[in-house]
């Protein structure tokens, strides 16, 4: 494989993540996630796949400023990369690739 | 990294805090250095989420939450870490580091079993084969201790029994009057329902042209449904059995005679005239309940059941219970009970009240017996069907329990004998920084493994091995019934807690070592004298010893019987149950077979002495006694003149019955214990008296005696027994003179044919029937002889295990001994003395402890072998050529190695 996997909801994750550009971070992204797509979000899945995202080089992660509503906890917020910019740019255009060879797009 | 508190937390009630173990638990399981921000944001959402939802949803929601958060991700990134920078030991938790070592145990323990190969084999096997055989044990176990557990309301029903006594004669039944039932329910409400079986025993039922012989046909009241848990698929409880001439079938019966369930109202026809009306049928009844019909026919179809008759005894009667309620209080009051209805009875029958008949010796007592306990614990007259024996389950369990610690014991000497050539190894760890406790966890690892890997055998075994245990044990067990699931967890917790023992004593022991010394070569391993293992092997063969023992003496008992002289031929007797089928034509059909080819004579009676024929006890009155206190009770048999000769029993005094003369009906033939009994020197033409009534007595004169026979079972001796010239046509038997039995059997069974009209011919030769009789000592027989074979097995496996432990390490020893000159005899004996000796120990210890256990069950049997010294040299030398073979395998192995190879090396 020339390109690191990316599941579905890493997808979504990622996705989310260019999305809240800046102020993405666990509680935020699974917020994001679960008013947009009405599934239940667990943040340990949200984590998860932010990790994995990040050992991948599709996110870049720095610990933010403490704030008093954590407990004075310090949050991880993540940013996308040029790689991770890059991947889904990729996956789109597959996408629309294959969105325009199929015979019958109107599907329903 | 700093897990800080907040400086100045605002002040939050508990409850609308997340749950602080949940939080602890987070901590221990994720990576450190996520710590703070997965716990910030666990939080910073708990909050959101008290807001929207409210405290206490938010903190379900959390503890959900956190739960999901122990997934393997974080565990694979621990250990990664821990591999990774494995130097900075003190940023690695306790956590991370029992993980990254318990997976090195694993395969470390893992290439040691692959190491010694056929040490771990043998190890595991015996092992599994100990656990199979535990397994299935439990299988039978539980499945006798669940019988009728299958009714909801199986701890509150309960069926009286009745203990009776009259005239000389006791009986205990497990059946009480027709009355007793609907009466104490009317007077005791405690009492939620009460219903009575009534067996007559089988019927014919018809199916289209011919008739078939149905056993399982009893008469219920409609009640059946309230007590029992026996569930319709057609048809309504309530009213199903409320009509005379109706009847409840199970499924089975249905499809067997209608080939559908579908046959509400539809008729089936009993004995050819009485016809009942199908109102229900009933799923099959579950093979863990005490009795097993297949036809229930309404109570209201019978006369005897309304006839009022307190002293009958004859119908089963199960009371439920209301909730709540104390047998106790119900007991308390029988006897009350039964003097207020046994009296005027009694008063009738003999002029006399209870207590007037209480003091002429005689009683009528009843008691309840709890449901659950008739199947294991009830051998009474009149059972719904034979039960099965609480002491079966108890023997069953101990061989079990017996065979499994042999198989432990195995597995401990094994594995304390392998470890023990390790010293070097734990000197190494320990010099390289193991702790002592990693030492242990190491070893206890290791042998855990092992006893899991025998746990998945085992079961293999098990599954393998269940249809043949079953015909073994008479049984219909399934592995995996669901109500047994959970003898999986414990399966699994006795395996680990096997591993746990056996790996104890090396771990612990091994674990002490001093570096220096092991490494030194102080500590001589191979030398050790293990006098604990010795004393382990010796006690695995004594407990064989025992069961072989056992199995010798009962095997020589079943022969004894077999051979003894039962007073009577049983060889070539044809007999042929409910000739009263034939109706008037009963004289006829014998005496037209009688003429048959290979017939010698045959005679017409109901009473044969094995079991499945009639029993029939009674008191009698000697000449001149007239007090009901010193009535004798016998057994009375009505028989015709062929009797004798068709069983072939010898007269000792008198003549036999003759057809000829009028008066013999009042003629008796008793047999040496009766004689014996009565004290008579020459009982010729003494009379005996038999009350048949208040108003009627009859006499009966002696014209002769028998030699004693066996019309009971060998366990106990001969009693006293009439034989009565009378009418009795339940069967016929036929003596047989022909080496062509199946040819006569057809000409006799054609012959009913054309005189019996439809009616089935069922017939049983004698010595088979008498065989069965003695079927539970057979069965007991071979379950001891499979028990012995698989102890001694086992035993063997680990005495081969050790054997080859031992030769393997004193390679050395013999390559220097044979250098020296040795002969190869002179090493095998060296190498096979030693186990030798501790087999001979044990056949020391076995034997009186075998010898006493047997004598006590021999105590069983009237008639019984003396234990000879035979059996004791037999078992010894059959166990000592055993372990003399196996241990001689390995030492000639070893015997014959070249010393140039075993000394090569250094």
């Amino acid at each position: 494989m020339d390109r690191a996997y990316l599941g579905e909801f890493e997808e979504l994750v990622l996705l989310t993540a260019a999305v809240l550009e800046g102020t993405a971070y666990g509680v935020t992204i699974a917020a994001e996630l679960k008013q947009r797509t009405s599934r239940t979000i667990s943040l340990s899945g949200v984590h998860v796949a932010l990790y994995r995202l990040e050992e991948k080089g599709f996110v870049r992660s720095e610990l933010g400023g403490a704030t008093a509503a954590r407990g004075g906890r310090r949050k991880r917020l993540f940013t996308i990369t040029a790689a991770g910019k890059r991947t889904l740019a990729e996956m789109r255009e597959l996408r629309n690739e294959l969105w325009d060879a199929m015979p019958n797009p109107s599907l329903s | 990294m700093p897990y800080s508190q907040p400086n100045s937390p605002p002040p939050v009630p508990p409850n609308r805090r997340p749950p602080r173990w949940a939080d602890r638990l987070l901590t221990w399981f994720c990576p450190p250095e996520l710590r703070e921000e997965l716990l910030g944001d666990l939080h910073e959402q708990f909050e959101q989420q008290v807001a929207e939802l409210g405290a206490a949803k938010a903190r379900r929601l959390y503890v959900w939450e956190v739960i999901r958060f122990c997934r393997p991700y974080f565990i694979r990134r621990r250990v990664k870490a821990v591999t990774a920078q494995s130097t900075d030991y003190s940023s690695i938790s306790l956590f991370s580091q029992t993980m990254s070592i318990s997976r090195n145990y694993l395969t470390v323990a893992w290439r040691k079993l692959q190491q010694n190969r056929t040490f771990s084999i043998i190890n595991v096997l015996g092992l599994a084969i100990g656990m199979a055989t535990c397994l299935l044990i439990s299988l039978y176990i539980l499945d006798e201790l669940r019988f009728d557990r299958f009714n909801i309301k199986a701890d509150r029903i309960y069926r009286v029994n009745t203990d009776l006594k009259i005239g000389e004669a006791e009986h205990q039944l497990a059946t009480v009057p027709d009355p007793f039932g609907p009466t104490f329910a009317h007077d005791f409400p405690q009492v939620e329902r009460q219903v009575r079986f009534r067996n007559y025993g089988g019927y014919l039922v018809r199916k289209g042209a011919e008739s078939l012989k149905e056993e399982g046909v009893v008469f219920v009241d409609s009640t059946l449904f309230d007590v029992f848990t026996l569930p319709l698929v057609a048809g309504n409880p309530r009213t199903a059995l409320t009509e005379p001439n109706t009847v409840v079938i199970t499924e089975s019966i249905a499809r067997k005679y209608f080939g559908t369930t579908q046959v509400l109202g539809k008729t089936l026809t009993f004995n050819r005239t009485e016809q009942d009306k199908i109102t229900g049928v009933i799923r099959d009844i579950p093979t863990t309940s005490h009795f097993r019909f297949d036809f229930f026919r309404s109570m209201l179809s019978i006369d005897e059941a309304k006839q009022g008759n307190w002293l009958g005894f004859n119908f089963t009667t199960y009371l439920l219970l209301k909730k709540g309620t104390q047998p106790s209080s119900l007991v308390a009051q029988l006897r009350t009970f039964t003097d207020r209805y046994a009296s005027p009875a009694l008063q009738k029958w003999g002029g006399t009240d209870l207590k007037g008949f209480e003091k002429t010796g005689g009683y009528i007592r009843y008691s309840l017996m709890p449901l659950t306990d008739i199947h294991l614990r009830s051998d009474r007259i009149s059972e719904l069907a034979p039960n099965s024996d609480i002491r079966y389950v108890l023997m069953f369990g101990a061989m079990a329990l017996f065979i499994l610690l042999i198989a432990c014991v195995n597995f401990m000497n094994l594995s304390t004998a392998q470890s023990a050539g390790r010293a070097k190894e734990v000197g190494m760890r320990k010099v390289l920084g193991s702790m002592h406790w990693q030492l242990i966890g190491q070893f206890l690892i290791e042998s855990m493994l092992m006893s899991g890997l025998a746990l998945v055998v085992a079961i293999g075994l098990g599954v393998v091995l269940l249809p043949y245990f079953n015909t073994l044990a008479n049984k219909t067990i399934h592995l995996v019934a669901p109500d047994q699931l959970m003898l999986l967890p414990a399966l699994l917790g006795f395996a680990l807690l096997v591993g746990l023992l056996a790996g104890s004593y090396p771990a612990f022991f091994l674990a002490r070592f001093q570096p220096i010394k092991v490494l030194k070569g102080a500590v001589q391993s191979g030398a050790r004298k293990s006098r604990l293992r010795n004393g382990l092997v010796v006690f695995q063969f004594a407990t064989s010893l025992v069961i072989i023992i056992g199995t010798f003496v009962i095997y020589a008992q079943l022969n004894f019987i077999r051979s003894q002289k039962v007073g009577f031929d049983k060889d070539q007797v044809l007999l042929i149950k409910d000739a009263n089928a034939l109706g008037t034509q009963v004289a006829a059909f014998r005496n037209e077979v009688g003429q048959l080819p290979g017939v010698v004579t045959g005679t017409t009676t109901g009473f044969f002495p094995v079991d499945g024929w009639g029993q029939n006890s009674e008191a009698f009155f000697p000449e001149g006694v007239k007090e009901a206190e010193k009535a004798l009770k016998m057994e009375i048999w009505n028989v015709d003149a062929d009797y004798l000769p068709t069983l072939g029993i010898k007269l000792t005094e008198g003549r036999n019955f003759s057809k000829q003369l009028s008066t013999d009906s009042s003629a008796i033939l008793i047999n040496e214990a009766a004689a014996r009994l009565l004290g008579y020197r020459s009982p010729i033409n003494h009379t005996i008296e038999r009350k048949r009534s208040a108003k009627r007595t009859d006499t009966y004169t002696i014209i002769g005696v028998v030699k004693d026979f066996n019309f009971q079972s060998l366990r106990q001796s001969v009693g006293p027994l009439i034989l009565h010239l009378d009418k009795s046509e339940q069967g016929i038997g036929f003596k047989l003179a022909t080496r062509d039995v199946a040819g006569v059997v057809a000409n006799i069974e054609a012959k009913w044919k054309t005189m019996a009209g439809g009616q089935p011919f069922s017939y049983s030769f004698l010595d088979e029937s008498f065989d069965r009789m003695y079927r539970s000592e057979q069965r007991v027989g071979q379950v001891f002889v499979s028990f012995a074979a698989l102890a001694i097995l086992i035993a063997c496996l680990g005495l081969f295990g050790l054997s080859a432990f031992t030769a393997e390490r004193r390679t050395k020893e013999i390559g220097v001994r044979k250098v020296l000159g040795a002969s190869t005899g002179s090493i095998v004996g060296l190498l096979s003395k030693d186990f030798l000796k501790l087999v001979l120990i044990a056949i020391g210890i076995a034997s009186p402890v075998a010898w006493y256990a047997m004598n006590r069950w021999l105590q069983n049997f009237a008639y019984k072998i003396d234990i000879g010294w035979w059996i004791f040299v037999l078992a010894g030398l059959l166990t000592l050529a055993i372990a003399l073979l196996t241990v001689s395998f390995q030492s000639i192995k070893a015997a014959l190695v070249n010393p140039v190879k075993s000394l090569r090396s250094e």
